[in-house]
This record gives C-alpha cells, structure tokens and sequence, in this order.
C-alpha cells in the first residue's frame, strides 16, 4: 500500500490550520483516483480535471461536516462522484458504472488449446513459474503504474481504491454504488490486465 | 483426528508457501490458525480424498480444535506432521503414476476416438502423478461425462488408501 | 453441479473470485484441485498476487504542477474565508 496516511482527524485538522504542505500531500496522494472517478462519468480529462478541481473545493468547503463516519477517503470520492455526476448531466450524459461494457478474456485466448484439439481450453502456452520474491525494482513498479493509468476508468477506479488504496469491496462497493458481482468483474478486468503487462515486462 | 497431507519436497504448501515444520523421528510442532471455511485454515486429507492432492512428498497430520469437513478436504485450526510417508516417495508415488497412466491407456483404447488422448500419456509421465490422476480422470470423463470423472478420482483414491492402510 | 472438469481457460477467469472469496465451495474445490495438477495454472495464480502485491506498491503519481498551483491558489482563498 502507498505509505501509511497520517490519520484522517489529523490531516483535517492540519487542513483547518491552513497547513500547505498537508493540503499539498492529501491532493498528491487521491489525485488519480479523483481523477480515474471523474472520467468514469465524464468524457473529456479536461472536464474531469475541473470536476476534481471542483471536488477539493467542495471538500474544503465541508471540512466542518465530515463525521468521521466514513474514511477520509472515501468521503472525498463520493464527493467526486456527486460533482461528477452534475457535470454529466449538464453535459447530457447518462450515468456510468452499471454498464460493465463487452467482455474481455482475462488472457489472451491464442494461449489455450481450442475446440477440437485434446484437451481444449487447456494451456498451449502456458505462463513460466512465477519467482520466489515478488519484483519491486523500479522499472517493475514503473510499468505497473502505466499499466493501472492505462486501465478503463472504471476498472482503474476499483484497482486504485482496492490494491493501491486497500479499501474493502464493500466499502469500494457502497462509495461507487455498484453491486459486489460488478465490483468483482472490474477489479478481474483490471488485474488480468497489470498481470499480463507484468508478465511481458518480467519475461523479457 | 488423523488425515494426510500432501507437501512439496521442500516442505512448503502448494496454495499458499506455507513451510510447514516437518517431523523428524518425533512428530513436528503444533501450527495453530484461525477457522474460516473456505478460508483459512490447515488443509488436510481423509483416505477418500487423497487422489485430488496428491504431490511430492505425503505425511500423516494431526488435526485438532475446531475442525470443518468438506467435500473433498479437512479444514482445521491447529495441526502437527506427525510423520513423512517414506513409502509415498520409496515407490507408491511411481507406482500411483503407472497405475493412473494404465487406467488412462484403457479407457482410451477401449475407443478408436480417443487415440489422441492415448498417446498424450506416455510424454506426460514425467508430469507425475498428479497429472496423470487428472488425464486418467479426464480421459474417463470423455467417455462417460462429469460421473466418470468422479467415480475415477474415487477408484484412484481407494486405490492409495488401500495401500497407504497396510 | 459443472458438467465438465474446469479447463484452464475458465480457471483463469475464476481466479478474481477465488482470490476474494467469492467462489461457491464446489466450485473452489474445482479450482484447487485443478491448481494441484496444473502447473501452468499455478504459475498464473503465483503471478496475479504477485501483480497485486507489485500494484500495491505502487506509490502516486505526480499531480500535474498546473493543477497543483490552481488549487494552491484555491486553497489560499479558501484559508482567508
């Protein structure tokens, strides 16, 4: 996970305190999941900039309101999400996340065995052992990182607040309003992507 | 309770890497784990599961406190190695892989279809035994569908705890 | 009750749910009786924790400094109300 936050009362009260530099890093560290919310809804990364831009100042306007009843983090997505969803509508868009769009093979179909031959559907090629020790080096993390920015929206969104964030599927579930079964394809779509990103990366 | 487990050579488990403290000429300590069914858990075999686990090396395991019976496998919350199966590696593993790879030939020659299938068997030995309880499984299974395929994996499986008994 | 024995192209398109928990126990025992035999399968399972443990890893991106100086200036705003 990225490195422990300092806790959500705390950073709300460096916030009041008018603290840049808190300000600074609690942008840093949601900025591509605001952002990965917005295109959700709305088409153009310029709009969904301004929707985000929007969100911070919605989220500074009611610093005073949050509870503590939810995350710090999940209560500025769904604040996201509200500014989004008024951006899409002004826009005439109609509202996204329930439609999962066409399916897509978790791996290239060419690697199995097809219909007719022995043993079809099993691995004509399969995938080599995975090491002992789990690469961490820079070039690895670099190519996950593209790989995640590459992902659909909405598969980016469930990737980031799940794997980078370590939210709960309910949580990620009830914040983004899409049933457990949805949550599970996209978060599947997702990982069976940054996975075979990895795999071209570490087998070269 | 007693039950069997399956272990790579080096001890490790084959979901999760767990290393499990093997037993020398005394039994290895207990691991405890929290019970979630389907879960966590320490995984083990009754004799009528063993042919859909079978791996490198086989030792007998203790289970004990909270214990959750599956279908096809034993979930427990602590468990000890009691001791390696010696003869699991001495011969029996060869001997379950010949047995399933002879199964495998005559369910297959028994149809001219399934030609195909016979001679994938003899390349795969060195699979090992694993991999040919599938075929021997799987080769049943084109021939009498899903049943055929179960009722393999219970031959196969009497077939060790026969011999795992003695 | 599956009318076939799981190929490893349904196994690894099942590997979200198992991974979460989500896989009803007949079908979980499917999946790991298929992982003990096959190798290939093993190597995609060990491959997709370790994909999730390199993605959890992962630190932010930079923001783009255009925007982080617009809401700076929003923020200064912001502090004077």
């Amino acid at each position: 996970m990225t490195s422990e936050p300092i806790d959500d009362q705390r950073a709300i009260a460096l916030l009041r305190a008018g603290d840049e530099q808190a300000f600074e890093a609690l942008v840093a560290r949601h900025y591509a999941t605001m952002m990965a919310v917005a295109r959700t809804y709305v088409k153009s990364r310029a709009v969904a900039e301004e929707v985000v831009q929007e969100a911070w100042l919605g989220v500074l306007q009611s610093l005073d309101r949050f509870e503590g009843r939810s995350s710090l983090k999940t209560w500025i997505i769904a604040i996201v999400i509200n500014k989004a969803k008024t951006r899409a509508v002004r826009e005439g868009r109609s509202v996204p996340f329930t439609a999962l769009g066409p399916d897509e093979p978790a791996v290239d179909p060419s690697r199995f065995r097809r219909r007719g031959e022995i043993y079809a559907g099993h691995w004509r090629t399969p995938p080599s052992a995975a090491p002992d020790v789990v690469a961490q080096d820079r070039e690895t993390l670099w190519v996950a990182m593209r790989a995640i920015a590459d992902l659909p929206p909405a598969q980016q969104t469930v990737m980031r607040m799940r794997d980078l964030e370590g939210s709960s599927a309910d949580e990620v579930c009830s914040t983004l309003e899409i049933s457990a079964a949805n949550q599970r394809v996209l978060l599947h779509r997702a990982r069976s992507r940054v996975r075979a990103a990895l795999e071209v990366h570490l087998s070269a | 309770m007693i039950g069997y487990k399956f272990l790579r050579a080096d001890g490790s488990t084959v979901f999760s890497g767990f290393s499990w403290p093997l037993p020398g000429s005394e039994p290895g300590p207990w691991v405890e784990v929290p019970v979630h069914p389907c879960r966590s858990g320490i995984h083990a075999c009754r004799a009528g599961d063993l042919s859909y686990w079978v791996g490198e090396t086989l030792y007998e395991i203790e289970l004990d406190g909270e214990i959750v019976e599956q279908r096809h496998k034993v979930i427990a919350s602590r468990g000890r190695l009691l001791r390696r199966v010696r003869a699991w590696e001495d011969g029996l593993r060869d001997e379950f892989t010949r047995m399933c790879a002879n199964r495998a030939h005559e369910i297959a020659r028994a149809e001219p279809v399934l030609t195909a299938l016979d001679e994938d068997i003899e390349p795969s030995i060195s699979d090992g035994p694993a991999m040919l309880g599938f075929m021997a499984a799987a080769i049943a299974e084109e021939r009498g569908g899903m049943d055929a395929y179960r009722a393999e994996r219970e031959r196969q499986a009497a077939w060790l705890a026969e011999r795992l008994r003695s | 009750m599956r009318d076939h024995h799981l190929t490893c192209q349904e196994i690894v398109e099942l590997v979200t749910d198992y991974l979460e928990y989500a896989l009803d126990s007949e079908t979980a025992a499917q999946f790991e009786e298929h992982i003990n035999f096959c190798d290939g399968c093993a190597a995609y399972l060990g491959q997709m924790r370790a994909a999730i443990e390199t993605v959890g890893s992962v630190e932010p991106e930079d923001v783009p400094q255009e925007t982080l100086d617009g809401l700076l200036v929003a923020f200064r705003e912001w502090k004077r109300t």
